[in-house]
């Protein structure tokens, strides 16, 4: 089945007098399959709203190709527009107009029917709160609203750029639910934020994006599986002989002042079978699977080689990057 | 049409919009108010009076016309006083006169329409020119500023389209109000003259008259809303319109003048544009001349005129100009 969004060596460099040239997107590739719910992660600057921007035709890509739904980006978005749900950042509205207001003046100019307004404002939980002026709203209930307008048209796809952007906890879950519940319709999702354990929680595929360029991509089962080492926490009452045991069994391990961390561990009956032949008895036995925090700080926030340009599929010199063919599902790349 | 509907709403919806129409309102209040508290219908024994007075002051000018002709000829009867009359007689001639003294003139206290009809309508078009300006430049430049362009533009990926059902909306907006302001404001003014004062003559000269003024007015106020339209897209806020028009003021109206004056430079009101706009309004604008008569003898008449032609073909120039800036700008912006 054809990829729902498609960028294939998006370019954008933004000029200014006061800070010159800057390079926002350096040859980003994003592949979105129909029914994904897709995680885009990177640090702040690292260029995801500009991506989205220009996919959306708010922004002039220098180089690359997009298509959204099939129709190629720009050129073709209208024809695509009306299947297309999009928030970037977070909009503004009329501080005057009321919710319900200002979302049926974009049904009017987008052609959907006015009566979906209401379904919208309730998809969002804010029907009781849709006839109040917009600038009486809390900053989670206009994150809300653009929420709403990008429902409005019972969208394909929906775009979301920092959808949890000043949602309380209790906001966030029920953004968590709508997204779910929208992913089980059979609505394509992509989902732009820094707010890791919801992207974890939520999104089926990830994309990781750093100084503009993608540094991983694929399952978030299988981008995590790409740098799970295998490793186990292991609480033991003498720790430093037991140290010694698993190293001489072969298995790295590193030393900590309660515990040890030991490396490389297919079986970890291995462990206890080691130790416990030896007298020692194991208190806890833990398995530290890593995490999307911990990838994405891997890859995006080290920052210690700024002098190196990151680079994509395996070809740079310091950073593990890894990626995956969405058509294919099996992971090319590793350590670099 | 859809889109239409909504940024017709949404103008009128705007606060700065209803503001700019209550202003209207309220100065077309006090001023017919103002008018009608301070007229009153003549009596039978104040146009007796006044139709006096007026055949009293023809016969005035009749005879010094004819004093002027006498002298100029050397037909003074003997022992007349050789008066100042300059040798062209014709500036005295009264069937030469725009207009010859009606008993209307002699009427204080009493509101006649056809006398006030062209300056209350002069007052009316400098208000709608404002009015357009202001709506002009708020209503796209607050869209540009807040998001709402960008919101607009999700729904409608077409961005001379969105642009264009903008300008065109207001357009349309300005013009209808501009006739309906327009056609109350002077229906009022004629109830005023009927009930409390005189209607004047009310001929067809008159109502041709008035009908070139307010025609001449509406283009200007549609000018003037394109401008403040295309001013404040092109610098993306509202203030960028307001800021050009004061910068312009003081710069070239005030500064540059101020220059060309001391530098002797050759009829300097042609190279502003306030000078086109009251060549406009009234067809005609006659300027003092400081360069001429220099070497001339004989009658020499030291003025020099505007005509509308000119006049019309810089201020639609201008316009186009800036107009086709903004939407060319506005293709190609980066809309961040």
């Amino acid at each position: 089945m054809s990829a729902v969004i498609e960028i294939e060596g998006l370019r954008k460099t933004f000029n200014s007098v006061r800070h010159g040239r800057q390079v926002a997107v350096d040859g980003f590739d994003l592949t979105v399959g129909p029914g994904e719910v897709h995680g885009f992660l990177g640090p702040n600057g690292s260029g995801k709203t500009t991506t989205l921007r220009a996919l959306l035709g708010l922004v002039r890509a220098d180089g690359g190709r997009m298509s959204v739904l099939g129709a190629p980006s720009p050129t073709r978005l209208a024809q695509v527009a009306g299947r297309v749900g999009a928030i970037v950042e977070s909009p503004q509205f009329f501080g005057n107009f009321t919710g319900y207001r200002t979302l049926r003046l974009l049904a009017l100019a987008g052609g959907v029917p006015v009566s979906r307004v209401d379904e919208a404002l309730e998809q969002v939980g804010l029907h009781d709160r849709g006839d109040e002026r917009v600038k009486g709203y809390s900053l989670g209930m206009k994150q809300r609203l653009a929420v709403a307008s990008a429902l409005l048209k019972n969208p394909e796809l929906l775009i979301l750029d920092e959808p949890a952007n000043g949602l309380d906890p209790a906001g966030i879950r029920e953004m968590r639910d709508l997204t779910r519940s929208l992913a089980d319709a059979g609505v394509t999702v992509l989902i732009s934020s820094h707010i890791l354990a919801e992207i974890q929680l939520i999104c089926d595929h990830v994309t990781i994006i750093s100084r503009g360029r993608r540094v991983a991509s694929g399952r978030v089962d299988e981008v995590l599986a790409g740098f799970d080492r295998h490793e186990f926490l292991v609480r033991v009452a003498e720790p430093e002989r037991a140290a010694e045991l698993l190293r001489a069994g072969g298995l790295p391990v590193d030393v900590y002042s309660d515990h040890l961390v030991v490396g490389q561990v297919d079986d970890p009956t291995r462990i206890s079978r080691l130790l416990g032949e030896q007298g020692l008895w194991v208190r806890e036995l833990t398995s530290l699977r890593p995490d999307l925090e911990s990838v994405f700080l891997e890859l995006t926030g080290d920052g210690a080689h700024p002098e190196v340009p990151r680079q994509v599929d395996g070809s740079g010199p310091h950073h593990r990057v890894m990626e995956m063919d969405a058509g294919v599902g099996e992971v090319r790349g590793d350590n670099a | 049409m859809n889109l239409v509907r909504a940024e017709l709403e949404r103008l009128g919806a705007r606060r700065f919009v209803q503001l700019m129409l209550v202003l209207l309102v309220l100065a077309f209040g006090v001023t017919a108010s103002t008018t009608l508290a301070g007229s009153h219908q003549p009596t039978a024994a104040e146009l007796t009076d006044a139709r006096t007075q007026a055949a009293e002051s023809r016969r005035q000018m009749d005879e010094v016309y004819q004093r002027c002709v006498a002298q100029v000829n050397g037909n003074l009867p003997p022992g007349s006083e050789q008066e100042d009359f300059p040798a062209d007689c014709s500036e005295f001639d009264p069937v030469l006169q725009d207009r010859l003294p009606v008993a209307t003139d002699f009427l204080p206290g009493v509101f006649v329409f056809s006398q006030q009809a062209e300056p209350l309508l002069y007052f009316l078009i400098a208000f709608l020119a404002l009015f357009g300006f202001l709506v002009g430049a708020s209503y796209v430049g607050a869209d540009l500023n807040s998001g709402g362009v960008v919101n607009l533009l999700l729904w409608r990926p077409r961005r001379m389209t969105v642009l264009g059902t903008k300008l065109g909306t207001l357009m349309g907006a300005v013009l209808g109000l501009s006739l309906l302001a327009s056609l109350v404001y002077l229906a009022t003014f004629w109830v005023i003259g009927q009930s409390a004062g005189l209607p004047g003559q009310l001929d067809g000269a008159f109502w041709a008259g008035l009908g070139a003024v307010h025609a001449r007015g509406l283009v200007l106020v549609l000018l003037t809303s394109v401008l403040g339209f295309a001013l404040a897209t092109l610098g993306r806020h509202t203030s960028a319109a307001l800021g050009t028009v004061a910068a312009y003021a003081v710069v070239w109206e005030l500064g540059a003048r101020l220059v060309m004056e001391i530098v002797d430079t050759a009829h300097p009101d042609r190279f502003m544009l306030s000078s086109h706009v009251g060549a406009w309004l009234s067809g005609r604008l006659e300027f003092w001349d400081a360069s001429a008569c220099a070497s001339a003898s004989g009658f020499c008449e030291r003025v020099y005129a505007l005509t509308w032609q000119p006049a019309l073909a810089v201020l639609l120039g201008l316009t186009a100009l800036l107009a086709v800036a903004a939407f060319s700008v506005f293709r190609r912006r980066d809309l961040i």
